[in-house]
Formats: structure tokens, sequence, C-alpha cells
């Protein structure tokens, strides 16, 4: 057994070494690039979803949000139990908001969003928003009647969804905005955009005009309280802080918010193993055509081989082997390339995409398995196309029949 | 081929004639001497499934009646071997009856298309044969599976073909020694032997040279040593001077004739050259595929 394995990798590295340079240089190139489709879409759709999550933690919800317990409306003493999880070392900020939905109104048009009312100066600890406005400025504590509009609900600006919008709100401009039954006009102070779709779908005003709105004058009343930690500071561990200081309500990371990602996410993920597949099967394909020729190439050989005494599965496996070092080869180079060239090149250069700039990120439990399948379909490729020659009649193959 | 080769090699075969006698005793000595280790070779393959044990006593299956020819290491009964080309069918040979010493050199002559060649291939097992049988050293071979027959020509045959039909990917040193790595010899064990035998056959010096970079003659010569690696029991060669010149075809003659001498090695060869018969012992002659 050893003897034979011997033999098969013996006449396999003298045929690489030793055969031609140009089919092995092919093949190898041809293998990279198979191994890096196979993991680019992956690491395109791993950045994708990473930026994904950094917006919806840097515009909407923070790391953790805290939430009245569900037999509750509001979180009562918002600003006590702000100051105490605030006491964790982790916590950076945090920002006690009202949030409902109103219906705004300009010239002809209306349309309904989620509309917070915030402390700015508490806001801009918690999410960027302060960088996010693209016109005006962002609120500041003492206004009243001011409001910020996202991209989504004043129109122009891109806004992705420009018919259901007001139509083109400029600052300066006043709309009307209906909430709890109560309208009121606001001006516009600035418009914003996340390029994330659902933070850009809302509106931002001073918490005394929506306490006004709501009814809750001076009431230290809050619907969620955004909480922004340390960068690299585990969501879940802030939640068990925050239950060790004995914070009853609600406590949900923003993993849990992230619904309509995880459907985007998955539907992406479908896409990637379809493409996977097609990958897959046109890298078995190359590899079939590659062996096929080179062992059409060597029937005389193979039949001499025959004629010698050595065994079938000793020659079909020196061909296997080929094929092996030519995928392992392929993969360490694909990887290389990806891990120390495409990786690191895009993460200095960022590409812009509609969500902002995104970067690649490489998953190396992915890459083991495409390199694994990548592995799988150069055998395959390789045995039958060997099998079936080296199967063939000895003086059939020293004929070149 | 110029008259003076002719007239040179003559003369070597009738001094040879002469010696013929003294040669024959000779053989018996020598194939003693290789008898011990070729044994080997035979036990390991026809080994366990065909070993019956019966007592203090081995019976080997495939064996013919060892006794009156015990001498004769090839036996081809009724061969007949059919080719279909298209929708004719081609007898290449119609029934051959042949019978090949321990130790003698024999020529297979006749025009072409008179199944030379397919002979050659049925006694090396190469082929198989439509009906017949072909016996090896007391073996039948007729019914062994491809497996076995690969086997056998692995540890007791070597082939010398017309082109050479050498491994380009391998310098001369590892086409002498791949069937070696074969039969589970070990590295120092292999390489020695290839060293010795390219000594041998005049290339101890090229060794490491791949065939692309070698003459015809060269390459030839590496044919031969690998054919004579593992010391078969039998030499087969197909027109092995074919593609060179005289000169050079006559240096791989002489090889030949020098191992067939020397070592007693039995050679079966194709040719259909007079004056490369004429290093034969006997000359079998072929005619639409039957014996004239």
């Amino acid at each position: 057994m050893l003897e034979k394995a011997k033999v098969s990798f013996f006449l396999a590295s003298r045929s690489i070494v030793r055969g031609n340079r140009g089919i092995t240089i092919f093949t190898v190139f041809v293998l990279t690039l198979i191994f890096v489709q196979l993991v680019l879409f992956s690491s395109m759709l791993a950045g994708v979803t990473l930026k994904f999550n950094e917006l919806m933690v840097d515009f909407q919800t923070g790391n953790v949000v805290v939430e009245p317990t569900e037999e509750e409306r509001y979180i009562e003493s918002a600003s006590a139990l702000q100051k105490k999880i605030e006491s964790l070392p982790q916590v950076v900020g945090t920002s006690a908001r009202l949030k409902t939905t109103g219906n705004f109104r300009y010239k002809e048009k209306e349309m309904g969003g989620t509309v917070y009312g915030i402390d700015p100066a508490d806001e801009i600890f918690v999410t960027g928003l302060e960088d996010a406005v693209i016109s005006g400025e962002f609120l500041s504590r003492p206004d009243r009647g001011e409001i910020i509009l996202g991209r989504e609900v004043s129109g122009s600006f891109g806004a992705l969804m420009e018919s259901r919008s007001l139509g083109g709100v400029e600052v300066g401009d006043t709309v009307e905005l209906t909430v709890s039954g109560k309208t009121r006009e606001f001006r516009v102070k600035g418009i914003y955009t996340t390029r994330y779709f659902m933070a850009d779908a809302s509106a931002y005003l001073s918490r005394a005009d929506m306490e006004e709105m709501l009814g809750i004058e001076n009431r230290d009343f809050a619907q969620e309280i955004a909480v922004k930690t340390t960068a690299g500071t585990d969501e879940y561990e802030t939640r068990n802080a925050l239950l060790s200081l004995g914070v009853r309500e609600n406590i949900r990371t923003w993993h849990e918010f992230a619904g309509i990602l995880r459907l985007i996410e998955n539907t992406l993920g479908l896409v990637r193993n379809i493409m996977n597949a097609i990958g897959l099967l046109i890298a078995f394909v190359i590899i079939f055509v590659v062996i096929y020729v080179n062992i059409v190439n060597k029937k005389r050989q193979i039949g001499v081989q025959k004629a010698i005494g050595i065994e079938q599965n000793v020659i079909v496996a020196s061909f296997v082997l080929q094929a092996m070092l030519y995928a392992g080869t392929g993969i360490i180079l694909g990887y290389a390339f990806m891990r120390f060239g495409l990786v690191p090149y895009t993460e200095s250069n960022p590409v812009e995409i509609p969500l902002g700039a995104m970067s690649l990120r490489l998953d190396d439990a992915e890459a083991i398995n495409r390199a694994f399948l990548l592995f799988l379909a150069s055998i395959i490729g390789s045995v039958i196309p060997a099998y079936k020659l080296a199967q063939k009649d000895l003086l059939d193959l020293i004929w070149g029949k | 081929m110029g008259n003076e080769v002719r007239n040179k090699v003559k003369e070597e075969v009738k001094t040879e004639h002469e010696d013929k006698v003294k040669k024959e005793a000779k053989d018996e000595m020598k194939n003693e001497m290789k008898g011990e280790m070729k044994n080997e070779i035979k036990n390991e393959m026809k080994g366990e499934p065909e070993k019956k044990e019966n007592g203090n006593k081995t019976e080997i299956e495939m064996k013919t009646t060892p006794g009156e020819n015990s001498d004769i290491i090839i036996e081809g009964i009724d061969i007949v071997r059919t080719f279909k080309m298209g929708e004719v069918q081609v007898r290449a040979l119609r029934g051959v009856n042949v019978k090949i010493r321990r130790g003698e050199f024999v020529a297979i002559m006749g025009p072409s298309g008179s199944g030379k060649t397919t002979l050659l291939n049925q006694l090396g097992l190469l082929d198989t044969p439509n009906s017949g049988r072909v016996i090896i050293d007391e073996t039948d071979t007729s019914r062994m599976p491809d497996r076995e027959k690969g086997k056998f020509r692995l540890h007791n045959l070597g082939y010398v073909f017309q082109d050479y039909a050498l491994l380009p990917e391998l310098d001369a040193s590892e086409n002498v020694y791949i069937s070696l790595m074969m039969q589970g010899k070990t590295k120092e064990e292999y390489e020695s032997a290839a060293a010795e035998i390219l000594t041998a056959v005049g290339l101890g010096d090229r060794l490491h040279q791949l065939p692309s970079k070698m003459s015809g003659g060269q390459q030839q010569r590496v044919s031969i040593a690998r054919a004579l690696a593992h010391n078969p029991r039998v030499l087969f060669a197909d027109e092995p001077c074919a593609n060179l010149d005289s000169q050079t075809s006559k240096e791989v003659l002489d090889l030949f004739k020098k191992f067939n001498k020397e070592m007693g090695q039995t050679i079966v060869m194709v040719t259909h050259e007079d004056w490369h018969a004429a290093y034969a012992d006997r000359v079998i002659r072929l005619k639409d595929g039957i014996l004239e």
C-alpha cells in the first residue's frame, strides 16, 4: 500500500516539476481564480452585513436598548435610570427617547413615519446623527418648534423612496406634524441621511416638544433608553451588567432589532449558496477538462506504465494527486491573495456602495469550507477521466487509440 | 547497412554457433544462479490465492505438470487472435504453436501484417488471445485476470519497444527504477540497481539525464536497462532497432547478445532485418498469422 502511494506521489511530483510548465501555471491560476470567486461573494456579503449592523448601531439603536416592561407604556424616572446606567464603566452615553409614529404633511403631500423626541446633548453620545446631517444643522438643547428630517421623509438628497416622501422639503421650510391627534407646525432645521433607509425614514425633535404633543410634560418619561458602549464590549455582557445593577426594564441588544436585516442577510446567503454551487460546477468542469487534456496527451505513457506493471490505481492516484496539488496551490494562493491583498486593500480603500463605504470581510471558517469543496471537486474531476482512460486496453493506449 | 558491418555480424554469429554447445552448459549453471532470486519473485507472484497446502507439499494451481517441459520457458498453444477493424474481422494469428527455451534468443520474423508483433504481445501478456494458451515458466496465464497479469509483468517480464517508450518526465535512472519502486524495493536497492544496470549498458555517466536530452541509441539503452533491471525471466523486444541507424542498432543488438550470453537472459525479439535476426539463436517465421 505504502509502495503504491509512494509510486503515485513520485509520478505526480515528477509530472508537475518536469511536465509542461504552461499547463501547470494555467491550471493553478484558474483554480486560484475559482477559489477567490468562491470566497469573494461571501466576503462581500459579510462586509455588507457588517455595514448594516454598524449603521443600525451607530444611527438607531446604540448597542443596547432599555424599554418599559410589558405592562408599562413609559419608563418612569428616566433621568435617574440614565444616571444608573451611565455608572457602568463600559457605557459611553445614554439617550432617553420618546418614540411614536406621526403623520407629516408638506404642501399637498403626506406621509407617516417614526418620530423621536430626544435630548440632543445626550443623543450625540449615542448615535452619529449629528454627523449625518447633510443640510442645515442638528438640534440643540434649547431648540423648540424645530425638527430634523431623514431624507426618506424630506425627499431629494438621493432618497430611495422619493415618491413616498414629502417630495423635496428643504431646510427652513415648515412641515405639519400630527401625533396623537395633535397637529403642530415645525420648522425644518436639518436633513440627515445615514444611508440606512430605516433610520432615514424618521424625524427628530426635542423632548420638550414631544412631551407637549403627547401630553406628558415634565414627567421624566421615556419610551426607550438607547445605550452606547465602548468599542468591543459584548452586548450580552452589558445586558448582564445592567441586570446586576437592578434594572427591571426590558433590556434588548441591537441584534434583536435586526429582524429585517437577518431577512436580507438570509436572502443574500441563499444567493451566495447558489453562486457557490455554480462556482464549484465550473471548477469541476475546468479541472475535468484540464486533467482530461493532460491525460489524453499521456495516453501512451499510461499504456507504457501499465505494460511495465504499474497498477491502474497507482496511475489514477498519480493524476488525482496532481489535481490535489494544483487545487492546494490554487487555494493557498487564492487565500493569500484575499487575506493579504484584497481584504486589506478594501480596508484601506473602502468600496462605495449605496449603504456607504464597505470593505471585504474574510471569514476563515467559510474559506476552509470553500477550500474543502474545491478540493473535493478536484478529486472527482480528476478521478473520472483518469480512471476512464487508465481502464482502456493496454495496447490501445500504447498505440494512442 | 554497410557490408563491413554485415560481415562482422556474420562472423560473430558464426563464432556464437560454435560456442552454442558450451553456452548451453553454461546457461544451465547460470540459470541455477539466477534461479534463486527468480524463485523468490516467482513465489511472490504465484502467491497465496493460488496456493493449496497439502501436507508438506505446496501445489500451485496454475502450474502445468513439471518434467519434460521444464526447460521451456514460454509455450504458446494454438494461439488465435482476431481484431475487429470496422465491420471486418482480421485474423492476425490463426492458431500459432510456439515453444521458447530458457536462455534462448529468439527472433520473430515475417512480412508486414504477418502477425509478428501480435504474437509478441500475446507471449508478453500485453494482449489476450481470443483462444489458445500462453504458458510462461510453467504458469498458465490464459485465465489470469488483468490485475494479476500486470503483477506478473512487473515481476517476470521486461519490454523494449520500437520507440523506446520512456517516460519523458523521468530521468534515465528514474525510468529504470520505477518498476523496482513498484515492486516495493527500498530506495537504496532500486537506486543502486538502476545505477548498476545503466552502467552495464554504458550509460553510467548519464543517470540523471532526461530522455529528451539523449540520442535515440541512448534512449533505447535506457529502455533495455529498464527492461532488465528487475531480472525478468523473459525480455520482449518489438523491433528495438527500427528507429536506429546501423551502428547504433549493432550496439543495441550487441547488448542483447551480451545479456543473453553472459546472463542467460531469454530474449524474444521481433525484427524484419535479417542481420538483426542473425544475432538470435533461432528464428520463428510467420506468414499470414501462421508459422512458416
